[in-house]
């Protein structure tokens, strides 16, 4: 059965593991067919700016774009 | 020129305190000053050996902390702090000094500056 | 009810989420540093079921036998079937 998960994102994309966890957890819902809405709040809205370059630390820009096009909704 | 002591209480990967600490460091002995890497509290975790980014797109921050070792960066480790987060000696990154809480004192007094992570 | 936390055992907020947990009678998964609840001896007398995160045990160093036996390892896979089979999910503490 389809299920719907929301998740919400209130942290800055490079101070705190929650960018990862919340990457990790978008892509394994989408993987298994189930609907994922992502709602980002505060600082969390940085996660989604473009032009980012982080390096040796996922980038919350590139890793988010893939799953948007695999179907992750994002609200900011 | 002076000493910087750089205190780090925070384990790695949770927040970006780790790494922050080991990437000034490299820093700072690149440009040739010298630094004493603290670790206390949950930071000594960031001396325990085995840690595997597989996976994760996390830089490596016990590879970093061997890599700052061998550049110059003079690592310690509170003995209390270690024995709280149940590790060992042998747990703990070649190369890192375990010092008690006086020894740390002395280090900070001597440091001509302290950055706190 | 499954409660999940990401906060070290020594955090108001690890201890929080746990407790809570253990008050509702309901299972626990840990995530980013809250995996070091999962060593020896940190959740003594907790009854329900409890989860720990593969890759965030690994990534820091923590070694499978420091590992309380009655934890279960999993991945995100098995956090996102939990998740989904839970009627209710609270965190992350």
């Amino acid at each position: 059965m389809t299920k719907t998960f929301t998740l919400f994102l209130s942290t800055s994309p490079y101070s705190y593991e929650n960018t990862l966890t919340t990457i990790k957890i978008a892509e394994s819902v989408l993987n298994k067919g189930h609907v994922v809405n992502l709602i980002a709040s505060g600082d969390g809205v940085y996660c989604f700016l473009k032009g980012q370059k982080a390096k040796g630390i996922p980038n919350a820009e590139e890793r988010f774009s893939e799953l948007i096009q695999k179907g992750l909704r994002v609200y900011l | 020129m002076g000493t910087i002591a750089m205190i780090l209480r925070r384990s790695p990967y949770g927040d970006i305190n780790a790494a922050e600490a080991v990437r000034h460091a490299m820093g700072g002995v690149a440009d040739e000053l010298s630094i004493d890497l603290i670790l206390v509290d949950s930071g000594v975790l960031l001396a325990k050996k085995g840690q595997d980014d597989s996976g994760t797109g996390y830089t490596n921050l016990e590879s970093a902390l061997k890599d700052s070792i061998d550049m110059g960066v003079e690592v310690y480790a509170d003995k209390l702090s270690v024995r709280e987060q149940d590790m060992e000696t042998a747990d703990i990154v070649d190369g890192v000094k375990i010092v008690n809480g006086a020894e740390i004192a002395e280090l900070i007094k001597e440091a001509k500056t302290t950055m706190i992570f | 009810m499954l409660v999940i936390v990401k906060n070290s055992p020594g955090t108001s907020d690890g201890k929080r989420g746990v407790k809570l947990a253990r008050d509702m009678a309901a299972d626990l998964c840990f995530v980013q540093n809250g995996v070091y609840f999962g060593q020896r001896e940190r959740l003594e007398g907790f009854c329900g079921s409890a989860y720990i995160l593969d890759e965030d045990v690994r990534l820091r160093g923590i070694r499978g036998e420091d590992i309380e036996k009655g934890i279960k390892t999993i991945d995100y896979d098995g956090l996102v079937d939990l998740m989904a089979n839970e009627d209710k999910v609270i965190g992350i503490f």
